[in-house]
């Protein structure tokens, strides 16, 4: 198969968006590189904080007008960015591909699922309405309406340039807030395409803006008096202690998702062809670089041909994937984002071999389909004999490493899964419905599969972890989206 | 090699249909008195490309196999779309048949395998499948004229 044609093909230096125009910025900047073929795309620059700044000050001076646009109106603008999505399907999922390295199929995946939050905000006409009750008491009667905060802070993180800011700004502007957006350093082609449709589709100057940058922008974003709230996606770590802990401190609201170690059981009932080919998806899948990425498989049973059965077909599946570029159609993984996430791969490698763990596919020196710098590759790779309170066993990796260990029933599966400390995806293969139920039921996790790898929530439903995984109330998508965009006021009335 | 991902997939099924598409258009011209039938077929091939891509690009969806589809082996469903010069009708429709089935072939497997898509693919494939089988009964019929 041929390689897709690349949509990047000069190397510019990004703009930031802000009050409807592209603006050069003054900070330093740095170099955005295709993880597949080490070159550089574009250029991305560290945003000041004044820059955030003059974004956040364009975004409190249109809400006002924004807010009080009609969501008819609103939902027509979304209606009209959702039309210039599809038109542009392929070519955002081929810049995903050329930022962040996932398969094409990946991409195009996440581009529709992107999309598909932008049609569930297109519903906030109905989506944002209040309810009343007449007669609370004599001649009196009360109702609660949703009504808009302000301005809004979306942090993104590296691993879906284009989807996961869709799982706030869609729901952010429908209900009649603005925003101001920080892609990923890493991977900022993606939103600056999508603040170009944005744009196309007709949203006024300081509703939806745009500021590339690091720390510093993260930073002024927590420290800013007019963002009235956050949300964002990333590590455990920034998540609680950085965006949780400051969002706590300047009183704004927060959705705040971490990382995970997504457990995936598997009973001896399940349906091996079927749960092997889902784990292939869950486990390497964005080239394990998911929040919801399988980690563990715990195999349930005392039958130890059965155990070497399973796992010997998983390997002999694993082994056949076709490592290499994500443009190249017939590729089923990619790299990892960047040479530092390959090299803590490797690094977790060494700690599980030092661990006791017995490495049963190696992805070290994994063969890469076509001819490609080997710096961000790492093939699958598989451990057996994990033990679960292990580095390997316990902490996320971000990476296509998968660790199996053994359970002897299901109590003892879901209890070395709620031993862990996230509780972000957990999922369960079986054949019965009976075992399913206890699983969903005693399970302690955000998001649980059964005979599914990826817990991923359609857009209309919300998405959000447990435990270490997630740090606030309300989720991202669907109606936790939209009570979190908005405030309830109640509002009692008698007339004399 | 096999086509693995949904990707290779549709775009091999693209790829038999602008190959049998542009094989009509040339027999359009070499067969005027049949010319509206056979721009007809390469019409409805162009459609099929962008029915089955649309239908793909809105099921598509990173938490499904997408990468790990089907198991096909391009080179069972070669088509021969060669028409040397002088060819006669009976040996053109000969050819446009054996295409048609090796076509049909295709589209049934791959919807067969497609199963573990959302319904939508493997609909669309069925459904051209259905199509080009009728076509088949047609050029039948004009080959027996």
């Amino acid at each position: 198969m041929a390689l897709l044609e690349e949509p990047i093909k000069e190397v510019k230096v990004l703009k930031n968006y802000i009050n409807g125009e592209w603006v050069e910025s003054k900070g330093e900047i740095i170099d955005v590189v295709n993880p597949a073929t080490m070159k550089v795309i574009s250029k991305v620059p560290i945003s000041t904080r004044e820059e955030l700044d003059a974004a956040v000050k364009a975004a409190q001076d249109a809400y006002p007008d924004w807010r009080r646009t009609t969501p008819l109106a609103r939902s027509r603008m979304l209606f009209r960015l959702k039309d210039l999505l599809e038109e542009n399907f392929e070519k955002a999922s081929r810049i995903q591909t050329q930022e962040h390295g996932k398969t094409i199929d990946e991409s195009r995946g996440e581009s529709r699922r992107g999309i598909e939050n932008v049609e569930v905000a297109c519903g906030i006409p109905t989506l944002m309405q209040g309810y009343i009750s007449e007669d609370v008491a004599h001649g009196i009667d009360e109702w609660c309406m949703p009504t808009p905060l302000g301005v809004f802070g979306v942090i993104g993180p590296f691993n879906f340039p284009w989807m996961i800011p869709l799982w706030s700004i869609p729901y952010a502007v429908a209900t009649g807030n603005t925003v101001v957006v920080k892609p990923s350093s890493e991977v900022p082609n993606s939103q600056t395409f999508l603040m170009e449709l944005a744009e196309e589709a007709g949203f006024p100057p300081g509703v939806w803006n745009m500021v590339h940058g690091g720390r510093t922008v993260v930073n002024g974003m927590l420290e800013h008096p007019d963002i009235k709230g956050i949300t964002f996606v990333g590590s455990t770590p920034v998540a609680r202690d950085v965006i949780y802990k400051r969002c706590g401190e300047t009183g704004k609201r927060v959705i705040a998702q971490a990382g995970a170690k997504n457990f995936m059981t598997i009973m001896p009932d399940c349906d091996a062809a079927n749960t092997i080919a889902a784990m292939m998806t869950s486990f390497f899948g964005n080239a394990g670089q998911r929040c919801l990425a399988a980690a563990n498989a715990i195999i349930v049973g005392e039958d130890d041909d059965y155990y070497n059965e399973f796992v010997g077909k998983v390997v002999e599946m694993a082994k056949k994937i076709k490592v290499g570029y994500g443009l190249d159609e017939s590729i089923q993984m990619g790299p990892l984002r960047d040479p530092s996430k390959k090299q803590k791969v490797l690094d977790y490698i060494e700690i599980g071999l030092k661990e006791g763990a017995e490495l049963v596919l190696d992805g070290r020196n994994v063969t890469v389909q076509g001819d490609y710098p080997p710096d961000c590759f790492v093939g699958p790779t598989i451990f057996k004999n994990v033990d679960p309170k292990s580095r390997l066993g316990s902490e996320e990796i971000f990476g296509p490493v998968m660790s199996i260990m053994r359970a002897k029933d299901l109590d003892e599966a879901i209890k070395i899964t709620n031993e862990n400390p996230f509780g972000n995806g957990h999922s369960i293969f079986t054949q019965s419905g009976a075992n399913a139920r206890y699983f969903q039921y005693n399970v302690v996790s955000g998001n649980v599969g059964i005979n599914i790898g990826i817990t991923a929530a359609m857009a209309f439903f919300p998405f959000g972890g447990l435990k270490d995984s997630f740090f606030g109330v309300l989720h991202t998508q669907g109606k936790d989206a939209i009570r979190f965009f908005t405030d309830t006021k109640v509002v009692i009335q008698r007339w004399f | 090699m096999a086509l693995n991902t949904c990707s290779e997939g549709i775009s091999f099924g693209r790829e038999l249909e602008e190959a049998s598409a542009a094989f009509y258009e040339e027999l359009a011209k070499l067969f005027p008195d049949h010319a509206e039938t056979f721009l007809g077929y390469a019409a409805v091939n162009k459609k099929n490309v962008s029915n089955v891509q649309r239908t793909y690009f809105g099921v598509i969806t990173d938490g499904l196999e997408g990468c790990y589809a089907f198991n096909l082996e391009p080179g069972d469903y070669v088509i021969d779309v060669a028409l040397p010069a002088g060819i006669s009708l009976a040996d053109a429709l000969a050819k446009a048949l054996a295409l048609e089935e090796t076509i049909v072939r295709f589209y049934n497997d791959a919807a067969e395998q497609g199963k573990g898509l959302m319904a939508d693919v493997p609909r669309a494939f069925s459904l051209i499948a259905r199509k080009r089988g009728e076509r088949i009964d047609e050029l039948k019929a004009l080959g027996a004229r």
